[in-house]
């Protein structure tokens, strides 16, 4: 058995605890509005980099964590899909490179040719916005890699608690479900001994998963029932807060509707209306829980410096872009190699200065301290 | 001091005959209460009641009252009541709602409004109790089960309630991880005087530590009652699930009965009852049904199995032992095909089937008969709804009164049971079972042991993967342990379980004798 940890760990974790879900929020938003800003490949590929080593530095042990390579594949194949689809659509640009069978759509479906020449200039064009895309999705993946989102929901405002909830709850079934899901084709192959049947092999394996899932969620409402979860009556802040997103959510449809007849006035108080609404009841339901925080933090000194910087980098960019850097944007057409402003390079390798922190025993992937008790062997 | 009491208990679900009538049981302050009786008696029900999720989130009527830390259930709600009871499912891992252990853990304080001084206090001592600090910035999902479940039972303890009910914490684990969660809970109570009330099956673990057991009933489908309470070692010696020891102590006329190997021994030093010489063997096996010859099996990428030569052959029963990730089930289903071989082959003579670790991924009819029949129609047998075969496996398995019932609704051994037949009613000579005893109670374990020696004589031959050596010494003819893959032993049944530190009970206590069936059978040849 494991001997009590020592009194000083517990310290030890506190000075060097991980960053806060908010700073990598601010850290993921300006890093995305940077991609934004400069889709020029080469500083794409500069926060693709950044993404990954900081995925690498501070990893958390989930299973979304170890789905970036994942997220980057996914974004890398919609990327793949779109080039097709323009080189084999956008012709007249440049040089063609070679030329396919051509067939003219009818009016109907838009009328434009598919096939034909397939021009370079139109394949590197499309082909630098999916990088773009690419970067997006990495930084995505990242944020969800290293941010607790447990964390992240306690911080939100505490109206958003419950919605927040089913979120991780959700990201906490995943693993399962997947496993389930690989479990339940193998029983499927099993339970002929061999025999291979495709006529109603979805829902075959499809039930029994949706079953397991059903048993499994009830549960765990059994066990967040048992644990007092939603024990304290609701308050009269709450009423208040359910009567007012209520009457946002009806102000909100008015404002859409009258937005479609054309009435903008009304429309426009409508709008304002729902908007003071929502922002009652975002505050009475933050009054109305009596629940407490575990662990709750404020950002740090750190988190500040680690935010500010972050922000610097599409601050700076933003700069450069109305100062008028041709470098941001690369155009295929006259076809060259993109230009690198070693200023940009700088602004966006700010981004990088998490990866650069000591990461926390917090977020370390594989836990170091497990070593204290042989290891048990993953079930294979 | 009782800190639970029931008075004048009784439960009837919706649309079904009562479970649970008249039960009267006080729990008091500091002991540990043990829970035993067959699967569908009624445990749950009684553990459920503690805090209310019966009848709150069940249903039904309900008569009587439950007062627990000076609340009755009837007024109060689980939620209400988590301060005063922590609850812990049968299953690890359906009872986490954050994605990170020690928020998890928090997650009871969260919900009570505690002071986060108070809470952050409270968190680091659950996690020191059940010894699991060093995992307090892991994902529940990456855990192994016994682990998981001890960062359940913090999550229940970090509330410092007046009474911890846990439902067969262990039934879904492998031997090592329910030791730890067993030693864990003994400690809760030695250490911190946690009040117990728990439902368990390992009796030789559990029967030592608890101060008293109470058996639950059921007679001729009436409602359940408490049969005994009192200290384990009186009220557990009659009892159908109790361990192998106290059988054999029981057939040799010792007094007091056994609970554990050590008890019995003291017996033994005493009068060596039986001579070696009266052990009899298992019969010689017949003609060649499966064999694989330099077997390399991978898994993501990892060679996860190396066996030189494996050979099965008519009447065998060979039980496949060893801890979790040894390769058990990779092997198995290597031999069924399910998995490709890196190297070497797999000859098969004949249909091979495999039965899956979790019935649950299996069974979806609405009926256990449905799900037989299924197995039919994808084998090209529609018409055959009066298949003899139907019959005969629901017979064998004892599932003939459960012909009608939906699979979910059946306990985990009768769906375990459920899921075998279903697979053998396909007709496959060989039957590779995984884990079958996981959560089985005495009653599905004597029913499944028939239906495995059954199918061996006929003709067939089984393979098991299974943690449990009683098991594999009453039914194996061949025992194969593995160890990271590799074959560590093979041989009869008898000599490998016979060298082994796992040794099956009565073994330990009468070598050379397996079972208790044996020295039966030894003593009456004597006699006559």
């Amino acid at each position: 058995m494991t001997s009590p940890a020592p009194l000083g760990d517990t310290a030890l974790v506190e000075a060097r605890a991980s960053l806060h879900a908010v700073t990598w929020l601010v850290w993921a938003v300006a890093a995305a509005v940077t991609v934004q800003l400069a889709p020029n490949p080469a500083y794409v590929a500069v926060i693709v980099g950044i993404a990954a080593l900081v995925v690498e530095v501070h990893g958390r042990d989930s299973a979304i964590a170890r789905a970036f390579p994942a997220f980057v594949a996914l974004g890398a194949s919609f990327a793949i899909i779109r080039v097709v689809l323009t080189a084999l659509t956008t012709h007249g640009v440049g040089s063609a490179v070679f030329t396919l069978p051509e067939a003219a759509l009818p009016r109907l479906l838009g009328g434009f040719t598919v096939g034909g020449s397939v021009e370079l200039p139109v394949v590197l064009q499309s082909a630098a916005e999916g990088f773009a895309i690419v970067g997006l999705v990495a930084v995505f993946g990242a944020f969800n890699a290293v941010v607790s989102h447990y964390e992240l929901v306690q911080s939100s405002p505490r109206s958003f608690y419950e919605m927040g909830l089913a979120v991780t709850v959700a990201l906490a079934f995943t693993p399962s479900t997947i496993a389930a899901v690989t479990a339940t084709g193998l029983a499927d192959r099993a339970r002929t001994g061999g025999v291979a049947v495709r006529r109603g092999r979805v829902l075959r394996r499809a039930l029994p998963v949706l079953e397991s899932g059903m048993e499994r969620a009830v549960a765990l409402s059994e066990s967040m029932d048992s644990r007092g979860f939603a024990r304290l009556e609701p308050s009269r802040f709450e009423h208040v807060a359910a009567w007012c997103s209520l009457g946002a959510l009806l102000a909100f449809g008015g404002a859409f509707v009258a937005l479609v007849g054309r009435a903008g006035r009304a429309g426009t108080a409508f709008g304002v209306a729902g908007v003071v609404l929502l922002a009652i009841a975002i505050t009475a339901a933050s009054r109305a829980t009596s629940r407490t925080r575990y662990r709750a933090r404020r950002p740090r000194r750190l988190d500040w410096f680690v935010m500010g910087v972050s922000c610097a980098a599409p601050l700076t960019v933003a700069i450069l872009a109305a100062v008028g850097d041709e470098s941001l944007r690369w155009s295929a057409t006259p076809l060259r190699w993109p230009t690198v402003n070693a200023g940009v390079v700088v602004a966006t390798a700010l981004l990088a200065l998490p990866a650069a922190l000591r990461p926390a025993r917090a977020v370390t992937a594989r836990p170091v301290v497990v070593a204290r008790r042989p290891l048990q062997e993953p079930a294979r | 001091m009782s800190v639970l009491s029931y008075r004048g208990v009784g439960v009837a679900y919706p649309d079904a005959p009562p479970v649970l009538a008249e039960m009267d049981l006080e729990v008091s302050d500091g002991e540990i209460l043990l829970l035993v009786g067959s699967s569908g008696a009624g445990k749950s029900t009684v553990l459920r009641c503690a805090n209310g999720l019966v009848p709150h989130a069940s249903g039904g009527r309900f008569s009587g009252d439950v007062v627990v830390g000076g609340r009755s259930t009837r007024q109060s709600r689980p939620r209400d009541l988590a301060d005063v009871v922590g609850f812990v499912h049968q299953d690890p891992e359906s009872q986490f709602v954050v994605d990170h252990v020690e928020a998890d853990v928090a997650f009871v304080l969260e919900n009570l409004g505690t002071d986060p001084a108070v809470m952050r206090r409270r968190v680091e001592e659950a996690l020191d109790a059940l010894g699991i600090a060093h995992l307090r910035d892991r994902s529940p999902a990456t855990l192994s089960g016994g682990e998981q479940q001890r960062v359940a039972i913090a999550g229940a303890l970090a509330a410092a309630p007046a009474v911890l009910v846990l439902d067969e914490p262990t039934s879904e684990l492998d031997p090592q991880g329910a030791e730890d969660v067993l030693s864990a809970i003994a400690r809760l109570n030695a250490d911190l005087g946690t009040t117990i009330l728990i439902a368990e099956h390992r009796l030789e673990r559990a029967g030592v530590m608890a101060d008293r057991a109470a058996i639950l009933r059921r007679r001729n489908g009436g409602p359940a009652r408490l049969d005994a309470v009192g200290p384990p070692a009186t009220t557990l010696v009659d009892y159908d699930g109790a361990p192998t020891v106290t059988h054999l102590g029981a057939l040799l006329g010792w007094d007091p009965l056994p609970l554990t190997v050590r008890a019995a021994r003291a017996h033994v030093t005493n009068e060596p009852p039986l001579s070696r010489s009266e052990a009899t063997d298992p019969p010689v096996a017949g003609e060649r049904l499966c064999s694989a010859t330099a077997l390399e099996v991978a898994r993501g990428g990892h060679t996860v199995v190396r066996v030189d030569r494996f050979e099965l052959a008519e009447g065998e029963v060979v039980a496949l032992l060893g801890r979790n990730g040894s390769g058990k089930s990779t092997l198995l289903q290597a031999l069924a095909g399910l998995l490709p071989a890196e190297r070497g082959r797999v000859r098969r003579e004949t249909r091979i089937s495999y039965v899956p670790q979790d019935p649950g991924t299996m069974l979806f009819r609405p009926t256990v008969r449905a799900e037989l029949r299924e197995t039919l129609r994808l084998l090209g047998r529609e018409d055959d709804a009066t298949d003899p075969a139907i019959d005969h496996w629901l017979g064998t398995l004892g599932l003939g009164d459960l012909a009608g019932r939906h699979p979910r609704t059946l306990s985990s051994g009768e769906r375990q049971r459920a899921a075998i037949a279903a697979v053998g009613v396909g007709g496959a000579t060989v039957l590779l079972l995984d884990e079958p005893t996981r959560g089985m109670d005495a009653e599905s374990r004597t029913a499944l042991e028939h239906a495995i020696r059954g199918h061996a004589g006929a003709g067939g031959a089984v393979v098991l993967a299974t943690h449990d050596v009683e098991l594999a010494a009453r039914v194996a003819t061949r025992a194969v342990v593995l160890g990271d893959g590799d074959v560590v032993a093979a041989g009869p049944a008898r000599e490998v379980l016979a060298g082994s530190l796992f040794a099956p009970q009565t073994l330990r206590v009468l070598p050379p004798f397996l079972t208790v069936d044996e020295v039966a059978t030894a003593l009456a040849r004597r006699r006559r």
